[in-house]
């Protein structure tokens, strides 16, 4: 087990490395630089070059890439170009405000996902395993932008019921989760469909299995045949979808950051690519990275746990 | 006997989803006594031991009768009753070992979960799986119970499901086809095992199971079932001595172990073979000695190894080594029937797929037709397969769904780019050949029978015209009636066509019948090779001598009683 735990440990670095390499250069290669936009029309050729001299914009782009990694490894992450503030401390700053997000909508996906799509597969083909079925695709396809946008709308401009914009960080811990109430819904109200339709296909499928019908010749009860033993195999793939949801999960966090206004990575990501804010960017894409491989690394060891073929190493 | 059976089962009809699967089953079972239920795939014999249970999938409707268990009918009893007789009163053994268990727990979990209806800690719990472990004959038993099921070879895991049925003491064992997917050596070994549970807990039990041949070793009664209809019942020994319905008697002739005589023409359902007829052994210049051979194998040794990068570079373990195959050598001619013969994990199946350049090989060579295709590189290797082809195992799984018959059966030749004007005239020619009308080719693989889709494997082979056909368990999961016919069609095609044939099996029942020659192997080597004649009549090596006798169904010598004589197998391979 704890071969297999370092073993994905070491393989997430060499995906966070790699990961961050690519958007090195992608965001390089976009349209547009930061000296242009700080400088303004009026920028002298002698500024911008003393300019890309201090940021160190001058040296070839393998130079950049491996000084990045080099100052990273101090924790150092640059300066923003506009407000001179360290990145490091900005990216901690806005880091817990996204994962508080995503964590509530991997919650909230699972805690009504999983049930719902048990329930459906217990009750096949029943009126109320059709319900769930086209809840479940009609919520998927909505996309996150329209939640949020007719969220914001329906219970914070006309019912008032909820928070329109901000974290709640002056309040307290129950402000602070009611601000997170409407953005996490945009998030992960798709998921809850998605979770719903994977959880009944895998519970039908283990349902049929010879150990389910074995057990029960057994004697042992619906609950523990159900819950304890099928719905312990049938989560497994719905916890590698998760972990690799929450890729996706952190695109809707991007725009639910930005209508709700909430002051998360998303929202710092979004404001600096508008001016080109290299070391932001950087910094910010490498914490959302970070985020990414630390799921699908937990979803691992998750899968690990439930299944000990995986932990022995037997899927290779 | 005015004593009420332990359970009587009277004119139950059932349907899975509106299709008819049991019409009218009436039979019974007394205290203590074995009952056998046999048939062919598709009988209702399954579905009946699942009845009994009342664990039918959602689909199954009893559309009449009932079920009497010690005098309460099963069908009138509320969910709770019912599961409280499951476990203790009633249990079951499944088919499949390696689908039996719940891959996620241990064994000991399992066996300490069916006994929450008992008293005592967990400890005692462990305790008692422990013991019983210990009775069905699993090694260590302390340490099995920490194991999960995938770390278990599957005749132990047929063993532990074995104990976990047991060991409530039932009154009733339903055993669906236990041994059927275990080799010989196994299924001798598991049936005597039951046969001793069954004797020393006194408790009646329903054997299902398509073997006749296991009938006599265990049974005292015998319901004989086809298309969901009770045929026959009766004793065991006058049902298979004295059939009295004419699909018994045809059950009973087309057990190839039945057939004394040797004769390359297996006995089927709708052929006019009758025991006394001269056994067909073909033309004797059916096979041709030539210089090359069709196949020469030389000191081939295959090696299987595991290296896992990080166990390398931590250097904790080294490579994980299995000697699959330790220097095998023999020929195939023209015309020829070979068959290679041993347990599962013996290797045979890795010398076929050396065979067809599947496998690489580490040592020695592999001649097809005086070219040594070993190491070969990809674009050779192409044309190997033209002229050696290979029939899978799994008949509908290795047709692909979404094709039609027709371009399954042309396939080869496209892919070998063998010119065909009539794509569809040669499918029809092939179909023919293998005694299929031209209607099949627009068929897709789910809509054909197992037997069909035998047929059509049989086709797809030889749509390349091969010199070799290499046949890797052909008759796994065949009825008996369907196997002789799918056997009796590879030797006319060998006759008209002078075509050489591998048999890759552990069916020696048929390999007696079919195969010129026979290699026996256990652990990579190959023991004992020779006629077919000489080799079970006079059996030279002591590993021969065993897989015999635990196959063989001899009348009047049982096959356990045969095994338990040679003493116990080494069968198993983790």
């Amino acid at each position: 087990m704890l071969l297999f735990v370092l073993r994905r440990i070491l393989l997430g670095l060499l995906i966070v490395l790699l990961a961050v390499t690519t958007l090195y250069c992608l965001v390089q290669a976009a349209p547009g630089n930061p000296i242009d936009i700080l400088l303004g029309p009026r920028g002298s050729p002698a500024m911008k070059a003393a300019l890309e001299a201090r940021l160190g914009l001058d040296q070839p782009l393998p130079v950049q890439i491996v000084k990045f990694f080099g100052s990273l490894l101090e924790g150092d992450l640059g300066l923003d170009i506009k407000t001179k503030r360290p990145v490091a401390e900005l990216v901690l700053e806005r880091l817990p405000k996204t994962i508080a997000l995503l964590a509530a909508s991997l919650l909230f996906a699972s805690a009504l996902g999983i049930p719902l799509g048990c329930f459906a597969a217990t009750h096949r083909d029943s009126i109320a395993d059709r319900i769930v079925g086209v809840a479940s695709v009609s919520v998927i396809s909505i996309p996150p932008l329209i939640i949020a946008i007719y969220g914001l709308l329906l219970f914070a401009a006309w019912l008032k019921w909820l928070p329109a914009v901000g974290a709640g960080d002056r309040g307290d811990l129950a402000d602070q989760i009611y601000h997170l109430v409407l953005p996490t819904l945009a998030v992960a109200l798709n998921w809850i469909g998605y979770v719903a339709r994977l959880v009944r296909a895998s519970m039908l499928e283990i349902l049929n299995e010879d150990y389910i019908r074995n057990a029960r010749a057994f004697g042992l009860g619906e609950g523990r045949v159900v819950f304890r033993y099928a719905l312990r195999i049938a989560v497994a793939p719905t916890v590698t979808v998760l972990g690799i949801g929450v890729g996706y999960m952190l695109g809707s966090a991007i725009f639910a950051e930005i209508v709700f206004a909430r002051p998360g990575i998303g929202k710092l990501i979004y404001d600096a690519l508008l001016v080109r804010n290299y070391p932001v960017i950087m910094g910010s894409v490498l914490a959302s990275t970070v985020i990414l491989v630390v799921a699908t690394t937990v979803s691992d060891i998750l899968n690990a746990l439930i299944d000990p073929r995986i932990r022995q190493g037997q899927e290779a | 006997m005015n004593e009420t059976p332990l359970l009587e089962v009277g004119e139950l009809a059932l349907s899975y989803a509106g299709v008819p699967a049991l019409h009218g089953v009436s039979f019974r079972v007394g205290r203590g006594r074995v009952a056998g239920i046999v048939g062919e795939s598709g009988s209702g014999k399954s579905t009946l031991g699942a009845a009994i249970l009342r664990l039918l999938p959602p689909s199954a409707r009893v559309t009449g009768g009932n079920i009497r268990f010690d005098g309460r009918d099963l069908l009138a009893l509320s969910p709770g009753e019912m599961r409280a007789l499951r476990g203790t009163r009633v249990s079951f053994i499944s088919q499949d070992p390696l689908r039996a268990l719940i891959p996620t727990l241990s064994i000991g979990r399992q066996m300490s979960d069916i006994q929450y209806r008992r008293s005592g800690g967990r400890q005692r719990k462990r305790r008692r799986a422990a013991e019983m472990l210990e009775r069905v004959g699993v090694p260590e038993p302390e340490q099995r119970l920490r194991a999960y099921p995938h770390e278990l070879s599957g005749g132990q895991r047929q063993r532990v499901s074995i104990a976990m049925a047991m060991m409530m003491r039932p009154d009733l064992l339903i055993a669906d086809e236990p041994t059927t997917a275990l080799d010989a050596t196994l299924e001798a070994q598991i049936v005597t095992l039951l046969r001793e549970l069954q004797a020393e807990a006194g408790c009646a039990m329903i054997f299902v199971t398509h073997d006749l041949g296991l009938l006599p070793e265990l049974c005292d009664e015998v319901v004989v079932m086809e298309r969901g209809e009770v045929r026959e019942t009766g004793p065991v020994g006058r049902v298979l001595n004295a059939p009295a319905s004419d699909y018994t008697r045809m059950l009973v002739r087309c057990d190839p172990a039945r057939v004394a005589e040797k004769t390359r023409r297996l006995p089927t359902r709708s052929g006019s073979w009758k025991a006394s007829d001269p056994p067909w052994l073909g033309p004797p210049e059916r096979i041709r000695r030539g210089e090359p051979p069709v196949l020469a194998v030389e000191g081939l040794e295959v090696t299987f190894r595991r290296r896992s990068w990080l166990r390398g570079a931590l250097g904790t373990r080294g490579d994980f080594v299995v000697r699959a195959v330790r220097g095998a050598s023999f020929r195939v001619e023209q015309g020829e029937t070979v068959a290679i013969v041993g347990e599962s994990g013996s290797g045979k199946t890795t010398i076929a797929r050396s065979i067809v350049g599947l496998q690489k090989s580490e040592r020695g060579s592999i001649a097809v037709g005086g070219t040594d295709v070993t190491g070969l590189p990809p674009r050779a290797l192409k044309a190997l397969r033209r002229k050696v082809a290979m029939m899978f195992q799994d008949p509908v799984g290795s047709l692909s769904p979404r094709f039609r018959v027709g371009r399954l059966v042309t396939e080869p030749m496209v892919i070998h780019g063998i010119p065909t004007r009539d794509r569809r005239g040669e499918a029809v020619r092939l179909l023919d050949l293998v005694g299929l009308d031209a209607s099949f080719a627009d068929r897709y693989p789910h809509e054909l029978s197992g037997g069909q889709a035998r047929r059509v494997g049989v086709a797809r082979a030889l749509s390349s015209s091969p010199e070799l056909v290499v046949a890797d368990e052909p008759t796994a999961g065949l009825d008996l009636s369907i196997q002789g016919e799918l056997l009796n069609l590879l030797a006319e095609i060998q006759e008209s066509i002078g075509l050489a044939i591998l048999i890759i099996t552990h069916n020696l029942a048929v390999v007696r019948h079919i195969s010129d020659r026979t290699i026996v192997m256990h652990r990579g080597e190959f023991v004992e090779q020779g006629t077919t004649e000489t080799l079970f009549r006079s059996p030279r090596h002591e590993y021969t001598r065993r897989l015999l006798a635990a196959s063989r169904h001899e009348p009047g010598e049982s096959q356990v009683k045969a095994s338990a004589r040679t003493g116990d197998l080494d069968g198993e391979t983790p």
